[in-house]
């Protein structure tokens, strides 16, 4: 009965909050901004990705969108990033979370309707340009469940990004400090990503399973071979993990094991932030 | 209503808090002073729940440490520093009023007794809202919540001396029944609105007791300000430092000041009025909070933050 009663009266607090969390992020200039960036991008590839199609059929459409994701290499990380940050950090530093800590509510509520709202508005600015996009190349042909699981990706690693904001956040003493160190984690996964592995095969000769735990323990590297994989296993573009994992795994399992690297990205970062950010202020 | 035992904090090998007990009645009105580092706005955290610390603490039977969610309810808070909100300021009323389960309206009654109008600020950003303003709205949210216990972190720290009057004049017509803590360290807030003192020193209780017994252990008293002709002053200091103490006798370009409790002050006034020396205007200055502070905690080392 008590626990009933608990749950009953968590649920408006947790509506309350998550609402206001993605009221604020879609007032704010960087939603706009990022879903006109996708929505722009979108338009283009679809266009330029009219006159491959022509000659490929489907497959050339889908190279379209597979330029579209990766064009989300570069901005998705940062457009999950900066709100992630603003919420808590940026909060903490004006001193509207203690304020807000300080009603009716718990810690809980707090840390996870704002990752809830952060994400959620995340994902809204993602909809609507790749929603474009992707509506296009359905109706040009390409499988739903090749469009799915290519946004299913671009969500995930918005979802990694934002996780990794909200831990930067609680670990850090000020916004400007994780912005910055954010974007140095952003800019050290991508130096790892690609040009890392490919320095590690060649220069160091690694082997190459080493290589698929480096791969696979960057969620950016994860997220690029995911969507390889699932678009147009060339082999230039997936390097030497990519093509061992295709050969060992195949499409599903590399795509699923790519998955299951960005859902722990997601899930540690935020357990971490939680456990630190539950300690209190 | 509030119980507070052996509550104590460290921080980076600091105690901030050490074994502090308090027990707090309903409808009191308690100031809880010290120099900074003292560990009043850590105390106030403590009871809100916001940070954590050993002991416990009760606010209506309700364990903060505990149950963080059904002790706030019956906590009212208004930080020195007003919180940031980016919408207007019916936006704020109606999220935390939804946040505290309560109709805005409540708090839209308590903001216009307060002296605003729910209609002309209501439409304004809350970032346009004055300092004297903004405390007064979140005031207004607490009782509007009908809240058992109000804290306050330095309310008037960033108020100017008209706001802070108005403030403070607000504070006192809150219903008896309201418990109020309020951390400062403007003795002038504490004359205007508590009856209990609590000194902290260090994460200490050094004092705990009335106004009256604080000013009477420690002999600091207000100094009356008197002021006359500027011809006549020297005698008036004159005559006022044979009447009472030397030493409680100053002057400025403007007044005569004397340091003398409120009971002497009629004869302060009477003295000089008998030597025919007209008084101008008059005024009293509240003790210096050092001065008030220094007899209790001493002059050892002080930690700032």
């Amino acid at each position: 009965m008590v626990k009933e009663e608990r749950v009953e009266e968590m649920a408006p607090t947790t509506k309350v909050l998550i609402q206001r969390e993605i009221a604020s992020s879609v007032h704010g200039r960087w939603f706009l901004a990022y879903a006109t960036v996708f929505l722009l991008s979108g338009v283009l590839m679809v266009t330029f990705g009219m006159g491959d199609a022509a000659i490929h059929g489907y497959r050339g459409f889908a190279r379209a969108f597979a330029a579209m994701t990766h064009l989300a290499l570069l901005f998705v990380p940062l457009m999950a990033l900066f709100p992630a940050v603003a919420s808590l950090a940026e909060e903490r530093d004006r001193g509207g979370l203690e304020f807000l800590l300080a009603q009716p509510v718990t810690f809980g509520e707090v840390f996870f309707s704002k990752w809830v709202g952060v994400g959620g508005a995340v994902t809204l600015a993602l909809t609507l340009g790749f929603g474009t996009a992707g509506s296009v190349a359905l109706l040009r042909g390409v499988p739903f469940g090749l469009v799915a699981t290519l946004y299913l990706f671009v969500l995930l690693l918005a979802w990694v990004f934002v996780s990794i904001g909200f831990l930067l956040s609680v670990t850090t003493s000020s916004r400007s400090r994780a912005t910055t160190v954010g974007i140095l984690v952003w800019l050290t996964l991508v130096a790892l990503g690609t040009l890392g592995l490919m320095i590690a095969f060649i220069r160091w000769g690694v082997p190459r399973p080493v290589l698929s735990v480096w791969t696979f323990a960057n969620p950016i590297e994860a997220f690029r071979i995911g969507i390889v994989t699932l678009l147009d296993p060339d082999f230039s573009l997936l390097g030497p993990v990519g093509v061992m994992l295709l050969e060992r795994l195949g499409t599903i399992g590399t795509a699923l094991l790519a998955g299951s690297s960005l859902v722990l990205w997601i899930l540690i970062p935020t357990f971490v932030a939680w456990k630190i950010f539950a300690k209190k202020l | 209503m509030i119980k507070v035992k052996g509550l104590s904090k460290r921080f980076r090998g600091h105690d901030v808090l050490a074994n502090i007990d308090l027990d707090i009645a309903r409808g009191e009105r308690v100031a809880v002073l010290g120099l900074n580092g003292a560990g009043k706005t850590t105390l106030i955290r403590c009871l809100l729940g916001l940070t954590d610390c050993d002991g416990s603490i009760e606010v209506e039977g309700h364990d903060v440490l505990i149950d963080e969610r059904a002790a706030r309810k019956h906590l009212g808070y208004v930080p020195q520093k007003p919180p940031h909100f980016d919408g207007l300021t019916n936006e704020f009323i109606e999220m935390f009023s939804r946040l505290r389960g309560i109709d805005p309206r409540a708090v839209e009654q308590h903001l216009e007794r307060l002296g605003l109008s729910p209609e002309e600020h209501g439409e304004k950003a809350l970032k346009e809202l004055s300092g004297g303003m903004m405390q007064k709205l979140l005031l207004a949210l607490a009782l509007g919540s009908e809240v058992g216990v109000l804290l306050l972190d330095e309310p008037t720290a960033n108020l100017d001396p008209r706001a802070r009057k108005e403030f403070l004049r607000a504070l006192k017509e809150v219903d008896d029944n309201t418990t109020i803590i309020a951390a400062t360290h403007r003795f002038t807030d504490v004359q205007a609105l508590a009856e209990r003192i609590i000194v902290l020193d260090r994460g200490k209780v050094a004092f705990d007791g009335t106004k009256s017994d604080l000013l009477g252990r420690v002999g600091a008293e207000a100094v009356l300000w008197i002021s006359v002709p500027a011809n006549l002053r020297s005698d008036a200091a004159e005559r006022l430092a044979k009447r009472f103490e030397r030493d409680a006798v100053t002057m400025n370009g403007q007044a005569v000041g004397i340091r003398i409790d409120s009971a002497q002050r009629s004869d302060a006034i009477g003295e000089l009025r008998d030597a025919g020396i007209p008084i101008e205007n008059m005024w009293t200055d509240a003790p210096a909070l050092h001065e008030i502070l220094e007899p209790i905690i001493g002059h050892g080392e002080r930690r700032e933050g």
